[in-house]
């Protein structure tokens, strides 16, 4: 009789410790993915500020079109890996392509905003400015919701390698998720262009 | 206007009340938990075809098997709530309505539950929709106003208007204001013990079924299992029946209170009462159809499930009555509701007319300190009233559209809360040069961004700016949070005179974050007795006395009167200058965090006391004892210019 309880106890114990570990790891899991929301949001802000940017200096730069044309491809692109991304989050391809499509559209839009700089008679003009400041403003948001997106992934991730959370995760096959890099983060501090 | 059967309760009084719906509702639990064992033992008796009534044996393992897997049950759940509302809103399938939404009813919804929280002084809690609920139906759920979420089915956005989305979201408030919220949290998981034998059955059943489908070629084991679920399932609604009762006994009356709640927040009965006749005319009425709905019945603002042929069952108040009660106590609402609509217009002009006035900084120069009454000030502590609402709505429609966006996103929402600060700075005329060149370029640019945005809007919103931003703070990541509260407490420290209300603002940041984010624990209440705080409470009153660089017989002089009312006959004298260090006022109001909610309004009668003892206080003063109230979770509508005056 007491020998049942015991083992009963025991079992319950094992029960409810493999279960707060695996609320653990849905509970963080969740988080990485309320993270990417916030990277989602503001990666959406910006695609849809650039088509704006693009109709108001189109006027202007027309012997720049290789430029625009450049920058409405990169955005599609960026866009299309985007949506693929949103639906996974922390899955290891989704992300690297979300990265390529990212850098490429950052190095685009760099050279872009570098091409603006050089019509005066554009940056004068009453909406350029606004837009331009609204673009960086997101791109600073992006980078910022995309830091803490991966102290999020970091965060599962360790949880999920230790033991014997890993033995749970195995068999519940929770994967590791992927971190998001935008590779020319370096570059893109060095070379700052300012409105003033 | 009261609703019949109802006294006025103040905020203070209900946060008791709610207390001691807790104790009833663990000895109502207990005895759940008695009777169910005695029901099963007397199950497995005759299961056992026993000729005798009394064997120790089943007994000892009925009881052993029954109490573990309910406190298993229990423990697990409240364990899991410990997360916050937004598990609640998570497990009925709740999404999160992204604050850049481009569905005009979504932003709606925002916006009501934004208007809603700031008339009342609470932080801004999450917002969720149901989106395959097409019943009208809403819920609030949480511990405290900071882990709060509120929640409203796709059905009721799709056909409530404006004003009677706007009555359901102040009951909800009313819910999370007194008491309730928290109790109602505790109920769900209590109770889940309870009910988790008839879910683990549903649960099995499901899973099995969906995996293998209805083959006619399905397996014994499948059968035994499916069998072996149906069992658990029949035994397991002995603890429906008693979940139901306890929910029924501890939450049904208080829908009443939270009705006429709205109605006082609002000042105007069509709008929920809009909403409870439209619910009757709706096909589908307040019923959810998540297989969750059993274990949240109590949280909605109307019967999620069907109603049981027994009344005892019910977890809420048949609407009829409900409808009634509203159109008793507001009868000309009959008449014409156009009358009510055309009174809550006339008071929102009022408070436009007096906002607009008193926002003009010459005017208010001329003005001079608006003479508010000190009882008056203590009086609307978690009452907040129609007034506050229209306030809140005149302040909305004139905040720079980058500041609310900044709220919305959690880098613009770390450098507000910095301008919000450094604005200050600029008053007093402090550097803080040297501090911002440690900050990231990101957050520096995004300062730059906002602050002469800031600076034009006035300073006397900050705290509500502050609530505003609450969503997005919390969205920060652990290591985020954590480099932002370092920069926090250098730039406050960064001062040879700290300023007293930025130090409350701060504390108020970093003691709730801190929670949130695992740092620190939530302060349970330890203290009922003044004696107790004694320490604390002194260096709070000579800090408040000090403050605004009073001389010293005036300091003296409040310090005094304030001591006097708590203390009576005790001489005690201020605290040296030197000592008044406003950086100790992080461990004074931690520590009186710790007391009862009876116990909080006397310290903050007390504070009132000592603010108001030159007879005349004045907005900042005023702001300051809000700020002051907000630390000790005593929310406070916001000052509106006028509205607390004693000839007012």
């Amino acid at each position: 009789m007491i020998a049942m309880l015991v083992l009963l106890g025991l079992i319950v114990v094992v029960a409810w410790f493999c279960v707060s570990i695996y609320n653990k790891l849905v509970t963080l899991r969740n988080r990485y993915k309320n993270a990417y929301s916030q990277i989602d949001v503001q990666l959406k802000r910006r695609y849809d500020l650039i088509p704006n940017l693009v109709e108001t200096v189109k006027g202007y730069l027309k012997f720049e079109r290789e430029t625009l044309e450049a920058v409405v491809q990169a955005r599609s692109r960026a866009m299309q890996a985007n949506s693929r991304a949103a639906v996974n989050p922390g899955n290891a391809e989704a992300m690297r392509t979300l990265s390529e499509a990212e850098t490429a559209l950052s190095d685009v839009l760099r050279g872009f905003t570098a091409v603006v700089e050089g019509y005066p008679d554009l940056k004068a003009h009453k909406s350029v400015l606004p837009l331009m400041e609204e673009l960086s403003s997101t791109e600073n948001k992006i980078s910022f919701a995309r830091q803490a997106y991966n102290d999020e992934v970091m965060s599962y991730n360790i949880t999920r390698e230790k033991f014997p959370n890993t033995l749970i995760a195995g068999f519940f096959n929770y994967q590791e998720a992927a971190l998001l890099e935008i590779t020319s983060d370096e570059e893109r501090k060095a070379v700052k262009v300012s409105f003033s | 206007m009261p609703i019949a059967g109802r006294t006025t309760m103040d905020f203070f009084e209900s946060q008791a009340t709610a207390r001691t719906r807790t104790a009833y509702l663990v000895f109502l639990f207990a005895v759940a938990v008695l009777l169910t064992i005695a029901g099963i033992y007397l199950a497995v008796l005759i299961a056992w075809q026993s000729s005798r009534w009394w064997r120790p044996d089943i007994l000892l393992g009925t009881t052993s098997a029954v109490a573990l897997v309910i406190l298993c049950g229990t423990a697990y759940k409240m364990d899991d709530l410990k997360k916050g509302g937004a598990r609640v809103a998570e497990l009925l399938g709740g999404v999160q309505v992204s604050p850049y939404s481009k569905e005009p009813k979504e932003q709606l919804l925002l916006n009501v539950v934004q208007e809603m929280s700031i008339a009342s002084g609470v932080p801004v809690p999450g917002v969720y929709i149901l989106p395959d609920e097409d019943g009208i139906n809403a819920f609030a759920a949480g511990f405290t106003p900071q882990d709060a979420v509120v929640a409203v089915t796709q059905g009721s956005l799709e056909t409530l208007t404006r004003d009677e989305l706007q009555g359901v979201v102040a009951h909800e408030f009313s819910h999370i204001l007194n008491g309730d919220m928290r109790l109602n949290m505790k109920l769900m998981g209590t109770v889940h013990g309870l009910l988790f034998l008839a879910i683990a059955g549903r649960e099995i059943r499901d899973m099995t079924s969906s995996r293998h489908g209805h083959h006619k070629s399905r397996s014994k084991g499948v059968e035994a299992f499916l069998l072996f679920a149906f069992l658990l399932m029949i035994v397991g609604y002995i603890g429906v029946f008693f979940s139901k009762l306890i929910k029924s006994a501890v939450s049904r009356e208080r829908e009443f209170l939270a009705d006429a709640a709205a109605v006082q927040f609002t000042r105007n009965p069509a709008g929920i009462a809009g909403a409870l006749k439209k619910i009757a005319r709706w096909p589908t009425g307040t019923l959810v159809a998540s297989s969750r709905a059993e274990e949240a019945s109590h949280m909605f603002f109307g019967a999620a499930l069907k109603d049981s042929f027994l009344r005892l069952f019910n977890s809420h108040p048949p609407l009829p009555e409900r409808i009634k009660r509203i159109m008793m106590a507001y009868p000309e609402m009959t008449d014409a509701e156009q009358k009510a609509v055309a009174a809550a217009e006339k008071e929102r002009e009022k408070a436009s007319d007096e906002a607009s006035l008193v926002s003009d900084e010459r005017v208010q120069s001329l003005v001079g300190p608006s003479g508010i009454d000190p009882g008056r000030l203590l009086d609307s502590v978690g009452k907040t009233q129609a007034v506050h609402v229209a306030y809140t709505q005149q302040m909305t429609a004139i905040i720079p559209p980058p500041v609310i966006e900044a709220t919305r996103n959690p880098l613009g929402a770390k450098a507000l809360v910095f301008c919000l600060l450094l604005c200050e700075k600029e008053h007093t005329g402090e550097k803080s040069d040297d501090w911002e060149a440690t900050l990231d370029n990101a957050v520096r640019e995004e300062i730059a961004r906002l602050r002469p945005f800031v600076s034009a809007f006035g300073s006397e919103h900050r705290l509500s700016l502050v609530d505003m931003s609450w969503p997005a703070l919390k969205a920060l990541s652990k290591a985020q949070y954590q480099a932002f509260r370092t920069d926090l407490l250098r730039l406050i420290e960064a001062d040879r005179n700290v300023d007293l209300f930025e130090c409350t603002v701060r504390n108020l940041l970093t003691s709730r974050l801190d929670v949130i984010f695992g740092l620190s624990k939530p302060r349970k209440i330890i203290y009922t007795n003044v004696d107790q705080v004694q320490m604390e409470v002194f260096e709070l009153l000579s800090i408040l006395a000090r403050e605004g660089n009073k001389t010293e017989p005036i300091a003296v002089n409040a310090f005094q009167k304030a001591m006097n009312r708590l203390y009576g006959g005790k001489q005690m004298s201020l605290l040296a200058k030197e000592k008044c260090r406003v950086a100790l006022l992080d461990k004074t109001l931690a520590r009186l965090s710790e007391t009862s909610f009876e116990l909080r309004k006397q310290i903050l009668n007390a504070c009132m006391i000592c603010i108001g003892a030159d007879r005349w206080i004045t907005e900042e003063e005023a702001e300051l004892f809000r700020a002051i109230a907000e630390n000790l979770d005593c929310p406070v509508p916001p000052l509106v210019p006028g509205a607390l005056t004693s000839t007012a």
